[in-house]
């Protein structure tokens, strides 16, 4: 119990640094002088000392909005796989209560947008809704082939069950739903392909033209939700599909955890780094992809036989 | 003639849960209404007839109240006779009738002597006929074309919307749910499921859902959207009693059972939402005398009270968590999810199209309320009418009131809920199995929700940030907020239309739209304008391809049997004629030389015949 809540908290203070690691090492990458990947702490410190300034159309949902769009993430953060074998975890939410979860906080954070009567808010709480209709069907077809191949429906079991046997014969539909879960981190957390969250151009803008009016507190409370939205998936991410180091001791588990997740953060520079993002109506292909791949993990885990 | 069964009790108990709050909704609104004892008289029969349809036990104390439920609900639709009301209730009248011959029909087999029988003898009767797919079918077509479900949904979007809105909130909260009730009631005294009638009302279900939430995501009138969204809901009730009437077939009778208590939980969840978005989009509308979402905006600051309990409705109708449409959700997910243990490789690969099907429809309908929430209640008001609106009386307040309290507790005594379902349906007992303690919910294949524990932990997570957030004294200012350089005023906000652009482009192969645009520019001026339209206007497919050639089909028909009806007298003689020379020379043919020979032969005379006797020299 006390390993969980320990773990959780290391979640809770990483959070922010994957953030800010993911961004030097794009800026390494292109030859700029990376900025400390402590960065968005003293960010998340300024935003708070400053103040908040509500657009005279807002009404009082851009009040609540910010706690509501926070506090189901944070809220997920507990319901995570656990990273070693032994430690406690939440078996009564299952992965369908996590994605509803995310869900919720998208919901108020399209609502945020709508409210400031802007029409950037507009812009992308339209375009959020689009490419969030089209992620649900593969996250749900993706986490229920997981969940078949990890023989339980809660990840954090499942998560267990394929780091201490992994099922050798299922490997190919393994693959298959961890490509489509990798293209599903990208898609919600706004990266490259799908959006760019380093620009201020109203053509590119997705997850940024909904915030653009919030400042101070809120926007550091959205920004926090962020961050540990990107924690979430790449934990979810490296607990299920890179199932190792999960029955050593403990100390080395939450090592192996923490240079998993780095893996993930460069994985996810290096895609943003190489690839240009998408225009808004192709990127229900990328989607498509996810949604197909989700689809045909699960056609080969049934077509080899699993489960009978 | 009347009997109170456990599956009767709990749809009465259904219809005084979405009526009784209706009526103080309907009293509140009774002075926007100009025909009052019109519509009173026919309001109340409604409400008596549909408790009417749940006790009835008989076969014409049936027919007679269903009969009544729907002549009252298509008066009421005609409570402001306008012109468009006119036409959709024809529209109504001549569906719910179509929907009546099958029932008829159905009846008429399975009580050939006594028009009394009650549902027991037909029973009997029914293990007996040796057809049971024919009566499945009647009962499907019969009343799932009262319930709204694809293809016999066309009906829906227009009706709904025309009726007063304490009538819409009753007709989709309520009706389509003794609708619902009726298939469940009937299908339970067939005997033998196959396994393709199960297939089939999971398609159906499946299709429903994903069509009724892609027209919900084109429309702007609040009231077509709402009637649109319940399509959906019932898609999303019969892939529960699809999937229920698979797993019984194989006789995995535990989890049939999950997908019944799923489906039945999900028809509650259903009307309380349903109704309390009607009431609410109701109260809207009898502020600003309009249904066009186009002309609201900023109503949050002037009826707040309606706008927050409309949003409680929106995130339950979108299926988010904690609330209860979530749950039922959940379960139907669960069901179908538990397909893996179904040995059969064909029927286990079309479960994730269903499942994929059902996410869509999820993630559709997030969009789909964040937009009717978003463009009616936030951002500023974009007409005169938005902006004098102001809270509704009392009585309608309360009305909304009493039914976001069902919504929540339908959430809250989740457990409660259930069980009773449990055993009012003819199922197997799983309450147990499900409930192993009170705050955690077990499906059968694993998985686990604990919906009080999840509000308990958003409620406190919420307040912890609050507090913490508070105690830093921040500094607040109202003030101008950049926005690009532009100026911020009602026209330069998204639109509904706007809105759905990105995901009405995106299914573009299926809504086909009409756009109607013009714009006035200013001395040549490709991008200076003084005077701008744009409108998109989608008309159903099912309507336009199924109905429409219908339609066509019976208008050639008809003219064909016009013109054969003004024949002289010679031709009604060769006509006759003909038909003689016809039955006797196939008696000679299928009687005693049955070939294909002869057949052919039979049909080159006949044709010849026709050819000189009747149709003749063309001139």
């Amino acid at each position: 119990m006390i390993q969980y809540i320990l773990t959780t908290l290391l979640i809770f203070i990483i959070a922010p640094f994957l953030t800010g690691l993911i961004k030097s090492i794009k800026m390494f990458l292109l030859f700029k002088k990376p900025i400390s990947p402590f960065q968005p702490y003293l960010d998340l410190k300024k935003l708070f000392n400053k103040e908040i300034i509500y657009s005279k159309e807002t009404s009082s949902i851009s009040r609540i909005a910010p706690f509501l769009i926070l506090s189901p993430i944070v809220l997920v953060v507990f319901l995570l796989p656990p990273i070693f074998s032994g430690s406690f975890y939440i078996s009564f939410m299952d992965a369908f209560t996590i994605t509803g979860l995310l869900s919720l906080s998208t919901f108020f954070l399209m609502l945020i947008g709508l409210d400031s009567a802007s029409s950037f808010g507009g812009i992308g709480a339209s375009r959020e809704s689009f490419i969030s209709a089209l992620v649900e069907p593969a996250m749900i077809l993706t986490i229920f082939s997981v969940s078949l191949i990890g023989q339980n429906i809660n990840i954090g079991a499942s998560a267990l069950n394929l780091a201490n046997n992994f099922p050798l014969e299922h490997s190919a539909s393994f693959i298959l739903a961890g490509i489509s879960f990798f293209i599903l981190l990208i898609a919600e957390n706004g990266r490259i392909p799908i959006d760019n969250p380093e620009t201020h151009l109203e053509l590119t803008m997705v997850h940024e033209a909904m915030i653009l009016d919030v400042t101070g507190a809120n926007l550091a409370l959205i920004e926090l939700a962020g961050s540990l939205k990107f924690i979430i998936f790449a934990s979810i991410f490296v607990t299920l599909f890179i199932p190792f180091g999960a029955d050593l001791c403990w100390c080395l588990a939450v090592t192996i955890f923490i240079l998993k997740l780095f893996f993930v953060a460069l994985a996810v520079a290096l895609v943003e780094v190489n690839g240009a993002k998408l225009r808004l109506f192709k990127v229900p292909n990328l989607l498509g992809i996810a949604i197909i791949f989700g689809f045909l993990s699960l056609v080969t885990f049934y077509i080899l036989g699993g489960n009978q | 003639m009347f009997n109170f069964d456990s599956l009767s009790l709990l749809f009465v108990f259904l219809i005084l849960l979405g009526a009784i709050p209706n009526l103080f909704y309907a009293s509140g609104y009774l002075s926007h209404i100009k025909r009052k004892t019109h519509f009173l008289i026919h309001y109340f029969t409604f409400i008596i007839s549909m408790i009417g349809v749940v006790i009835s036990n008989e076969v014409v104390v049936f027919l007679f109240f269903w009969e009544i439920m729907s002549l009252t609900s298509w008066q009421l639709i005609l409570t402001e006779p306008t012109e468009k009301a006119i036409k959709s209730a024809r529209f109504y009248f001549f569906m719910t009738h179509f929907g009546f011959v099958f029932i008829l029909l159905f009846f008429l087999i399975l009580s050939p002597d006594n028009a009394f029988a009650s549902f027991n003898d037909m029973k009997e009767l029914a293990n007996n006929f040796k057809y049971p797919t024919l009566l499945f079918a009647l009962i499907t077509i019969g009343f799932l074309s009262k319930a709204g479900a694809v293809p016999f949904h066309v009906w829906l979007p227009y009706a709904h919307p025309e009726a007063p809105s304490p009538v819409s909130a009753l007709m989709s909260g309520v009706m389509l749910k003794v609708a619902i009730y009726a298939f469940l009631r009937f299908i339970f005294i067939l005997p033998n499921w196959q396994l393709e009638w199960g297939v089939i009302i999971l398609t159906i279900g499946a299709l429903s859902s994903l069509i009724g939430v892609l027209y919900a995501l084109a429309e702007h009138d609040i009231k077509a959207l709402l009637a649109n969204h319940s399509i959906e809901n019932i898609g999303i009730i019969l892939i529960g009693i699809g999937v229920g009437m698979i797993f019984t077939n194989l006789h995995l009778y535990t989890l049939a059972a999950f997908g019944f208590i799923a489906a039945v939980y999900h028809t509650f969840n259903h009307m309380s939402f349903k109704a309390l978005l009607f009431m609410s989009a109701g109260s809207v509308l009898h502020q600003t005398h309009t249904k066009n979402m186009e002309s609201y905006g900023g109503l949050i600051k002037t009826m707040p009270v309606t706008a927050y309990l409309f949003l409680i409705a929106a995130i339950s109708i979108s299926a988010l968590p904690p609330t209860n449409g979530f749950l039922s959700e959940w379960m139907i997910f669960q069901s179908m999810l538990s397909s893996h243990s179904v040995d059969d490789i064909i029927l286990k690969l079309a479960f994730p199209f269903a499942i994929f099907a059902l996410a869509l429809t999820g993630g559709l309908a997030i969009a789909c309320f964040v937009k009717a929430f978003g463009i009616t209640f936030l951002g500023l008001e974009r007409s005169s009418n938005a902006k004098h609106a102001k809270e509704v009386n009392k009585l309608m307040l309360i009305g909304q009131i009493l039914m976001g309290g069902v919504v929540i507790s339908l959430m809250l005594f989740l457990p409660n809920i259930i069980h009773l379902i449990n055993v009012s349906l003819p199922i197997v007992d799983i309450y147990s199995k499900l409930f192993p303690n009170y705050f955690v919910m077990h499906s059968l294949n694993g998985g686990a929700v604990a919906p009080l524990l999840l509000l308990g932990a958003l409620i406190v997570i919420t307040a912890l940030i609050v507090y913490v957030y508070k105690s830093l004294n921040l500094k607040e200012r109202i003030y101008h907020t950049w926005a690009c350089g532009y100026n911020t005023n009602s026209r330069s906000q998204y639109t509904a239309t706007g809105f759905g652009g990105p995901i009405r482009r995106f299914f573009e192969w299926l809504y086909k739209p009409e756009v109607h645009s013009h714009k006035t520019t200013l001395a040549g001026h490709k991008t200076k304008f003084s005077d701008s339209l744009f409108e998109v206007h989608v008309k159903p497919l099912f309507e336009k391809s199924l109905y429409d050639n219908t339609k066509l089909l019976v208008d050639k028909i008809s003219d064909i049997i016009y013109k054969w009806s003004n024949f002289e007298k010679e031709k009604y003689a060769s006509l006759i004629f003909i038909l003689l020379a016809t039955v006797l020379f196939s008696y000679r043919v299928f009687a005693h030389q049955s070939s294909w020979g002869s057949i052919l032969l039979e049909f080159t005379v006949m044709s010849i015949f026709i050819k000189i006797i009747i149709i003749g020299d063309k001139k």
